[in-house]
């Protein structure tokens, strides 16, 4: 069935199809409409889940770990500040290997004060292990989350899912709404075989001698390369069940490009109409969107820009003394394999609008720019 | 035990971190520094109590339902738990760690409602039968006579006891009136201990008088006397002889004996101590308007606080400062009498600031009943020419009751001068283990008594404020009325509300504190009894800061 929802509420549906068992959050703007639904859904009996109140976002994570830990499907969502006070449950949900599913709204984080988008809340998270999957549609945002739970299952890490603060939490587009007992058919109970049982006891996240620890690391990476042969074929399978797939990443008329965008998250639907147009106008521009994060697919992203000329990276984001984040990651996947200069582009922090004519803007300065070493274009700042 | 279990790949290993084997190999005690160990202390209220009832162990076994158990407790200690929780005046209250709190534990009433529970359950007294091959007697069947003949009766030993009146109870009987502590009540009590064992009865007959002491001493193996002080103390003023002045005690008597009396329109009552609160009150029920007059002032009194509260509560009057000085006749008849104004001096022997005269202030008022409740004082006839006296008391070891005469041994009022009858039931005890260990040949016990413990020892956070349980009562107009009990104690609920409230300071009441607290698991419950592994206890001591009542000590190890 179809209906026009707000993105927060994709979540939510996503949520109750793919039978969460237990949901823990902390409400924060602009993520609280998530756990809203997703309480009233509990309260009513649409979803057979123990929702769990807490009074920070730390102990939501906290919950979903012990949840988890005992063997149910947990989630949680939050945003901005609420995700950076997770951060330590962040790093426990990975070593301890649980496949606890987290939608992170992306705001920008304060001082000064914003609800508004941008990406350095979920980005500054980048190391502690969390798969990250960037939406760009409601659709996209709704149909996600049980991928996240297969793919989180499958290789007992968690996922976190990513959506734009109002250009995507708060807008209402029309979704195809997925019912549990269709996803059933792609996503099968969660059952692990190890779990907290007082039949047969263990101590978990208990102490790890030098002996032991770089072990179990190297099976936390073997997870996260692994993980793109799984999500692939997660997605496939999703195909299959409901006729709909993303990728890990989507190239957009980049086959003849001389110059391709980077983009990711609402950005990059914007990116394509500007795509359109100036290829109207005969230019040979592509774009591509960056889907998964973590794992980073190395290898699908030079497939597709190693055949231009020109890569121009927009970041709504930013790492202090350094670059765009995505910028960096670009950098790192053409490396010792291509000469193709890549440019970086900060954009849209703090939810400033990134139109078409800001993106336009960076295309123009990506062709024109006669200095490619120049890793950091701000565009629009008033200087 | 379980060897190290050893990984060579990384494959064999569990992806999550977590145990595989057990690590019991770890003996992790080993680490330990310093030792927790369960170290029961002694309750506060136990030391307050003269007769060292155990009073946090009969709260405990209450809150545990555990009412036969609770009351045999008490009777270890004192025999007559339905006397003293009405007309204790409750030391073990004033010690009670909880008052530093909020409120003390109204142990006075818990302990009623087990006494109650003992009368209506006769079964719960254990029958003693006569083993023993010595006999003894005893002299007064008041508490301390009652007590004494109790403990050597439930020895097994014979009992004679001798009694003036002709009923039992001494000063129970005459000297307390029946709102405080009704005669049927104390009816039952007597019988209960004369049921427990070989007592026999000897009643109408007053030792020194009727049979000389030389004579019991030739005939029993022990004798103890607890005659208690039954004359009233003369006030030494002039005009006291004559119609309208009467000794306190000879008017509780008649009224406690149901005689009728006639207080007059305007009585005077002179003192502070118990009795003149008794004659005030049972003279202001018989009609009267009753005023106390005492040389010093409220603080000084010697009378039970809750006493004093409920005089003033029904309508006693008081005037302080006092002291009588000369009482006025109008052709024969009582009109009224003078008193001596006084005001406090520098504290005497008992703590207390000693009245002294204002030179020339005396203030007068008219009165048609003056009762002296100024003191009493023990009848020592025929007693004195055999035993050793001072101050007009029998003069007997503290601890023992053991006079200069071997055999013979005595407590309570007529060794101590006026106290209290949970003294005389504890002098009574303590004569009876005494003369048992002289039976026998048994050495005193020796053991050491544990330490106290305090508020400081307490962990308040595990307890939140809340208010004593006051025990139900008649209202005070409806009490003033007439002779009818004025506390009518507690249901069940009220019983476990306020024994809940117990601290159990020192003593442990499986609260399950340290075995939830304890990091490493070390500590194992049993049935009633927790044990400390010290193979893995770490020595971190959470157990003795969790534990609420201090009853978990700490030693070095090595030392």
């Amino acid at each position: 069935m179809k209906k026009v929802i707000m993105g927060n509420h994709a979540v939510s549906y996503g949520v109750r199809a793919s039978e969460a068992q237990v949901i823990s959050a902390y409400p924060i703007t602009p993520q609280t409409h998530i756990v809203e639904l997703l309480s009233e859904m509990c309260g009513n009996g649409e979803i057979n889940a123990k929702f769990i109140k807490v009074e920070s976002e730390h102990s939501a994570m906290a919950a979903c770990i012990g949840a988890s830990a005992a063997g149910t499907r947990a989630f949680t969502a939050t945003s901005s500040q609420g995700l950076l006070l997770m951060h330590e449950m962040l790093h426990w949900a990975v070593g301890a290997r649980l496949p606890i599913v987290l939608a992170n709204v992306n705001r920008a984080v304060g001082p000064p004060w914003s609800i508004w988008t941008d990406q350095n809340d979920s980005l500054s998270q980048r190391d502690v292990g969390w798969f990250q999957i960037y939406c760009e549609s409601n659709q996209e945002t709704q149909d996600t989350v049980p991928q996240a739970f297969k793919i989180a299952e499958q290789l007992q890490m968690p996922v976190m899912l990513v959506l734009d603060a109002f250009f995507l939490s708060h807008t209402y587009e029309i979704v195809d709404i997925i019912e549990k007992e269709q996803v059933r058919k792609f996503l099968p109970p969660y059952n692990p075989e190890i779990k907290i049982d007082t039949k047969d006891p263990h101590s978990f996240g208990n102490l790890a001698g030098p002996d032991m620890y770089m072990e179990l690391r190297y099976m936390i990476q073997e997870a996260m390369e692994k993980g793109l042969d799984v999500i692939k074929k997660v997605d496939d399978e999703f195909r299959e069940v409901f006729g709909r797939g993303y990728g890990l990443i989507e190239p957009y008329r980049c086959d003849d490009a001389e110059i391709i965008l980077v983009t990711s998250g609402t950005v990059a639907s914007t990116t394509r109409a500007v795509i359109d147009a100036m290829r109207g106008e005969g230019v040979a521009i592509g774009a591509l969107k960056i889907r998964v994060f973590r794992p980073f697919p190395f290898e699908e992203i030079f497939a597709v820009l190693s055949k231009a000329k020109k890569v121009a990276v927009i970041d709504r984001n930013i790492s202090f003394g350094c670059h765009g984040i995505f910028f960096q990651e670009i950098k790192s996947a053409l490396y010792g394999r291509t000469d193709i200069p890549v440019l970086g582009y900060i954009a849209g922090l703090g939810g400033r609008d990134v139109t078409p004519g800001v993106i336009r803007e960076i295309a123009e300065n990506a062709i024109s720019n006669k200095n490619p070493e120049r890793y950091i274009n701000w565009i629009g700042v008033k200087r | 035990m379980i060897k190290k279990v050893e990984f060579k790949t990384y494959r064999e290993m569990p992806i999550r971190p977590m145990t595989v084997g057990d690590m019991l190999w770890n003996l992790t005690g080993s680490w330990r520094n310093v030792r927790p160990y369960y170290d029961f202390k002694r309750s506060p209220c136990i030391v307050g109590c003269p007769t060292s009832e155990n009073i946090q162990r009969y709260i405990q076994l209450v809150t545990e339902n555990r009412y036969e158990e609770a009351w045999r407790t008490i009777i270890d200690n004192n025999p007559m738990p339905a006397v003293t929780g009405r007309v204790c005046f409750h030391p073990c209250m004033s010690n009670c760690t909880r008052g530093e709190y909020d409120e003390p534990i109204n142990i006075n009433a818990i302990e009623r409602s087990l006494g109650d529970m003992g009368l209506e359950n006769p079964g719960w007294m254990a029958k003693a039968k006569a083993t023993g091959d010595k006999k003894a007697a005893v002299v007064g069947g008041g508490p301390a006579g009652l007590s004494c003949a109790f403990y050597l009766a439930r020895a097994g030993y014979p009992v004679t006891l001798f009694e003036t009146d002709g009923a039992l109870g001494g000063v129970l009987r005459w000297g307390i009136p029946e709102y405080r502590l009704p005669n049927g009540t104390l009816d039952k009590v007597v019988k209960a201990i004369i049921d427990s064992g070989p007592i026999t009865v000897k009643t109408g007959v007053k030792v020194g008088r009727d049979i000389g002491l030389d004579k019991l001493e030739k005939e029993f193996d022990a004798v103890f006397l607890g005659i208690g002080l039954a004359r009233s103390r003369s006030m030494d003023v002039d005009g006291e002889d004559g119609e309208g002045v009467e000794p306190g005690l000879s008017f509780l008597r008649k009224v406690n004996g149901g005689e009728k009396v006639d207080p007059g329109k305007k009585a005077i009552v002179i003192g502070g101590g118990n009795t003149a609160m008794d004659v005030a009150r049972c003279a202001l029920r018989s009609g009267s308007d009753v005023t106390v007059v005492y040389r010093r002032t409220v603080n000084e009194m010697p009378a039970i606080r809750e006493e004093i509260e409920e005089a003033e509560k029904e309508g006693v009057k008081f005037e302080f400062l006092a002291a009588p000085k000369e009482i006025l006749r109008k052709k024969g008849k009582l009109a009224g009498i003078v008193f001596q104004r006084m005001e406090l001096g520098q504290p005497d022997e008992s703590g207390r600031r000693k009245p002294v005269a204002v030179e020339g202030e005396t203030i007068r008022m008219e009165a048609d009943r003056i009762y002296s409740a100024i003191g009493e004082q023990a009848d020592l006839e025929g007693i004195s020419e055999a035993v050793e006296t001072e101050w007009n008391l029998i003069k007997a070891d503290e601890a023992t009751g053991q006079t200069g005469r071997k055999k013979v041994f005595a407590g309570g009022d007529a060794v101590t001068g006026a106290a209290s009858v949970v003294e005389a039931i504890a002098a009574g005890r303590k004569a009876a283990e005494k003369i048992i260990r002289i039976f026998t040949g048994r050495a005193e016990s020796g053991e050491a008594e544990p330490a106290t413990v305090g508020i400081d020892d307490i962990n308040t956070d595990y307890f939140s404020k809340t208010r004593q349980t006051k025990m139900p009562r008649i209202p005070v107009g409806r009490a003033r009325e007439g002779f009818g009990e004025i506390h009518t104690g507690y249901d069940a609920a009220l019983l476990h509300r306020e024994a809940d409230r117990c601290f159990s300071c020192g003593v442990c009441n499986y609260c399950d504190n340290c075995w939830v607290f304890c990091p490493d698991v070390a500590i194992m419950r049993h049935e009633n009894e927790y044990e400390i592994n010290y193979d893995y206890c770490k020595g971190c001591l959470v157990c003795v800061q969790e534990c609420p009542r201090n009853a978990l000590s700490t030693r070095e190890e090595g030392k």
